[in-house]
């Protein structure tokens, strides 16, 4: 089984507080982190940060879909960051989708880990996200194949690096409850490799 | 006195139930909310149906129109799901554009529906790259306490059941396309998913919760089942769950599975 | 149709299949004569001043302050109603609160398949709403306030508007707002020299254009919203040409009809009463 290759830059943008272009196997995208800034009257929260996530799909305008790897992304992010050190502000993660190959959920979520390690917010965990596919014939790997209907189902998951416990899941097609174990226990051993690339990562800047 | 106590301090409410191992609505944890399920009240529309999870009231009617296939899937129809939240439903909607919970939700019966594969889209088909049904199946929420998937995928099913669609001769010569309304077939719907949400609060895992117990759990999880296998399980973030407990979710949610699939099989024969 | 990047959207063109079916030639007027005896004896066996079948029910909405839901036989409309609340982006002070109404058709509710957004005939039939609540409503009671009322159609089989002004008559006093009377709401329809109390949607399709050339064309539909106890008409919307001779015996038989409604609505409002104070005592 090919480990994934993953690769990064951190830092690439000026503006952002923190920012990175991340790209494993042929996905790529682009994450950008502000915060803590200023919040909207009414979106600023007493006792925490408010988290907002923002993602832009490579052409047109985000639709529906986005909007729900936007609440994945936002969720995800609010489990990590310590919201309490921050009240009434706003934390603002932006990911735009450079190449799609089958992972990009994960993609972006391990773009915007990084993105918000870049910019030296608190953080309670680290997280990473991994994905992995079974083919029609069973057979259990992470990355995709380049038929799109050879895949029957798609799994994505994300651990946070003190527990190895689950933050998040989110799966495509239909499989059964064995095949549900069989890939999270893959994805989760696959997780810690996640994490040493992200720590080296930072130490290389 | 308890009303002002759960205004004052929802949390320790909430915490206290939990201690006695009872819910505020006075619930065990592993138990879920009655169902109900009424199928083709809306003559209307082509199929429709009204599902009740709790105090959660979603309405699904379905309504099919002729169209032209896509030039990529030219032997498929449509089915094209949304979900409303109207600011009726609760005081947390104002009017205006769908607001983002109901975007998500939207997606997420959209995924459920293609990934459970429960309707075979080359069955809308009238005449390759020239005619297809296009079903929109619009679901609207009319009271919202929470587990709102559970109660739209259970209408939307129910619904799907319930659509009967007219007989049409198509002529690809002329373009001619004649409908028999009196004539009409069900369509064929392969299997019932169905969703289970649990909410995750201080380590208790709360099946079917309303929408006080969302509010305040830090954690959501839906699971869907059809038929022994699994086709969608999504957590999106919140506090963490271990492997044990996910799996126990799992196997919660595929008991209820079978109760609900029986139920709208009852409401189905009673039409 | 626009794409709406907010909800998933369907083929750029889609036809409803009713426009296909084996084409129905009989004239509008041999329709109407089909449904409408010269008696008066409607389609479904109502005299011409006979009102529906009324299904009410208070408290359908767990999460509103307010609601109620009203079946006229097939018609189908449920409404709720929240507490007042700061009306939004006002500065000045106003000495009356406000009453905010929205109405809307579900998309599945009628023969054409409604859009997502607001089109003209529900913002008029919003309008009409809000104009009928306004003077059964203690509004000098919630100064600087708005109290939100919305309806929606889940099937509208004729006399939508007239169900949705009685349910927020029903929601209202559900919800606690103080208000002055009872409000209830009946929709006429007129044809020639036939006047039919609570039309159907196909009644009410047969009469939007004069048919009988030779008698007094007076067609069109009224709908008369009514304040109980002085008999008060609150709101009038009238859309066709009617005599005034005609106008004068319909508004008669509305308020007659409406009259009616009014103990129904007092039952089931009794009974809400009834349940709550059981709850309190036990």
């Amino acid at each position: 089984m090919s480990k994934l290759k993953s690769s990064c830059k951190l830092g690439i943008l000026s503006r952002p507080d923190g920012s990175v272009l991340f790209s494993q196997d042929e996905t790529t995208v682009v994450a950008g982190v502000y915060g803590p800034v200023e919040s909207k009257a009414n979106k600023a929260l007493v006792e925490k940060a408010c988290v907002e996530a923002h993602f832009r799909p490579k052409s047109g305008l985000p639709g529906v879909k986005d909007r729900l790897n936007e609440s994945i992304i936002r969720n995800v992010c609010e489990a990590a960051i310590a919201t309490a050190m921050y009240p009434r502000t706003s934390v603002v993660v932006v990911i735009q989708e450079m190449q799609n190959n089958g992972q990009l959920i994960s993609c972006a979520l391990n773009a915007a880990c990084l993105a918000l390690l870049d910019s030296g917010i608190d953080m309670k965990c680290m997280f990473a996200a991994v994905t992995c596919f079974i083919h029609k014939d069973e057979s259990l790997v992470f990355t995709p194949p380049i038929n799109e209907d050879q895949v029957k189902a798609m799994f994505m998951f994300v651990f946070d690096s003190v527990e190895k416990s689950i933050i998040a899941s989110h799966t495509d097609g239909s499989f059964s409850v064995e095949q549900y174990k069989d890939a999270l226990s893959l994805c989760k051993e696959e997780c810690a490799n996640m994490f040493d690339f992200f720590k080296k990562s930072l130490t290389i800047k | 006195m308890s009303e002002q106590y759960k205004i004052l301090h929802p949390v320790k409410y909430f915490r206290d139930h939990l201690a006695h191992k009872i819910r505020p609505d006075g619930r065990e944890f592993g138990e879920y909310r009655p169902i109900v399920v009424n199928l083709g009240s809306i003559s209307t529309a082509d199929g429709s149906a009204i599902a009740k999870v709790g105090r959660t009231t979603v309405v699904c009617g379905i309504k099919a129109e002729l169209c032209q296939p896509k030039a990529e899937a030219a032997n498929e129809g449509f089915l094209i799901p949304n979900v409303e939240l109207p600011p009726l439903c609760s005081s947390k909607f104002r009017p205006g554009p769908p607001t983002e919970q109901a975007q998500v939700a939207t997606q997420l019966v959209a995924d459920i529906l293609k990934n459970s594969d429960c309707l075979d889209l080359k069955t809308l088909c009238i005449f390759p790259d020239k005619l297809a049904w296009c079903l929109y199946a619009d679901l609207i929420c009319l009271d919202l306490d929470g587990a709102l998937i559970d109660a739209c995928v259970v209408a939307l099913m129910a619904a799907l059941k319930s659509v009967t669609l007219p007989a049409v001769q198509y002529d690809p010569a002329l373009d001619n396309k004649q409908v028999n309304v009196q004539e009409r077939k069900a369509l064929s719907v392969t299997n019932t998913p169905i969703a289970t949400t649990f909410a995750m609060f201080d380590d208790k895992i709360l099946i079917d919760p309303t929408v006080d117990e969302e509010d305040l759990s830090t954690s959501l999880v839906t699971i869907v089942v059809k038929e022994e296998e699994l086709c969608f399980v999504h957590k999106p973030g919140g506090c963490v769950f271990t492997e044990e407990q996910l799996l126990k979710c799992v196997e919660e949610s595929t008991k209820r599975a079978t109760v609900i699939e029986e139920i709208i099989e009852t409401a189905f024969k009673s039409l | 149709m626009p794409v709406d990047h907010k909800r998933i959207n369907g083929p750029e063109i889609s036809i409803p299949y009713q426009l296909f079916d084996k084409l129905n030639t009989k004239s509008l007027k041999t329709q109407f004569s089909e449904i409408v005896q010269p008696n008066g004896t409607r389609a479904d066996g109502r005299t011409s001043t006979e009102h529906r079948k009324i299904f009410l029910k208070t408290g359908v909405v767990s999460q509103a302050k307010g609601s109620a839901y009203i079946e006229l036989d097939q018609t189908k409309v449920i409404v709720s109603v929240f507490d007042p609340r700061e009306i939004p982006n006002k500065t000045d002070y106003s000495s009356k609160g406000e009453i905010y109404c929205e109405f809307k058709f579900a998309p599945f509710s009628c023969h054409k398949r409604r859009l997502h957004q607001q089109d003209a005939e529900e913002q008029q039939f919003s309008a009409i709403m809000k104009q009928a609540l306004e003077s059964a409503v203690f509004r000098h009671e919630f100064p600087n306030f708005q109290v939100d009322i919305y309806a929606m159609v889940l099937h509208n089989d004729g006399a939508a508007l007239s169900a949705a002004i009685t349910a927020a008559g029903v929601a209202l006093a559900h919800a606690g707002i103080p208000m002055y009377d009872l409000i209830t709401s009946v929709t006429l329809a007129v044809q020639g020299n036939h006047l039919l109390v609570d039309p159907t949607l196909e009644e009410e399709r047969l009469c939007q254009v004069p048919l009988f050339k030779e008698e007094e064309n007076n067609h069109g539909i009224v709908v008369l919203s009514v304040l109980a106890t002085h008999e008060q008409i609150s709101q009038f919307y009238q859309s066709g040409y009617l005599s005034y001779a005609c106008l004068s015996s319909g508004i008669e038989m509305l308020t007659n009809a409406a009259k009616d409604i009014v103990t129904l609505v007092k039952k089931c409002l009794v009974k809400h009463v009834i349940k709550s104070v059981r709850i309190v005592e036990d």
